[in-house]
């Protein structure tokens, strides 16, 4: 029954939802893009086979984007900033003691170094290493093969490592790879 | 000379992997063999096991930024409402 798949396979993805759509769009418009991907996916639900949700709806959320009128992607460092400095949410803890001192950079350097990447570069990371999709479910959002998921994160790392660089030899108090 | 030619090889074979190797992918899992070689160079090599260090540091601190960046809970009760609504069919 649609509701009923609906219900069960669609209603748990909202938040990944949202937060791809953030990513993607910028918080202005994510949530037009998440309804819109909610009413194509109802649409669509009798040829959904109920494997694999995460990955169908990030495909319908890709296919929706590149439909719909406005697209804006963060691509100022400012939204960068608004991203990286949100007030923590209600509840959450604050890094412990333990990893503020264990990182060898500032948070601000941290913000800045993914600030610089180019905007496909940046969006694989972001994606990847904070909204915690898999290679595959970013290559779905991006409609992007896995292998170029791969190349691009790879890069986008090596590219804030270098950034980064001088924190860590000041860190480590010497040279490294 | 061979030894020292025979780490650079291990660690250019060390530094194509090791991102792999931290993200525990399913689509780019490395085989056994290629994780007991790896663990084995980055046990001798400080300068791999610096650049594991490195990339431990940047991916904590990054996961750290979803924490702070949880979707508006006033978006996740809308989205909620649109379910509902399509499930009632009051939207088309």
């Amino acid at each position: 029954m649609q509701a009923e798949g609906f219900r069960r396979y669609v209603e748990p993805e909202i938040e990944v939802l949202l937060r791809v759509a953030h990513t993607l769009v910028g918080s202005a418009d994510a949530e037009d893009l998440v309804q819109e991907t909610l009413v194509r996916a109802w649409r669509g639900m009798d040829r959904f086979d109920g494997r694999h949700p995460r990955a169908w709806l990030l495909t319908i959320l890709r296919n929706t984007n590149m439909n719909m009128h406005r697209r804006r992607r963060p691509d100022s460092v400012e939204d960068v900033a608004d991203y990286a400095n949100a007030t923590p949410a209600f509840g959450i803890d604050p890094p412990s003691t333990e990893d503020q001192v264990m990182a060898s950079f500032l948070p601000e350097d941290l913000e800045r170094a993914v600030g610089s990447l180019d905007t496909k570069f940046r969006t694989v990371l972001l994606l990847i290493d904070v909204d915690e999709l898999t290679y595959a479910e970013a290559a779905d959002a991006l409609g992007i093969p896995v292998g170029t998921v791969m190349s691009r994160l790879s890069r986008a790392r090596d590219r804030v490592r270098q950034y980064l660089r001088p924190s860590f030899a000041a860190a480590h108090g010497g040279g490294q790879r | 000379m061979i030894r020292a030619m025979r780490m650079m090889v291990t660690c250019h074979w060390s530094a194509r992997r090791i991102q792999r190797y931290l993200d525990s992918d399913p689509a780019a899992l490395l085989d056994p063999s290629e994780i007991r070689r790896l663990e084995a160079h980055l046990a001798e090599c400080d300068k791999c096991r610096a650049a594991a260090a490195e990339y431990r540091q940047i991916n904590s601190a990054l996961s750290r930024w979803a924490a702070r960046r949880m979707p508006d809970p006033q978006s996740v009760t809308h989205m909620h409402e649109v379910v509902d609504r399509l499930v009632r069919g009051e939207m088309q």
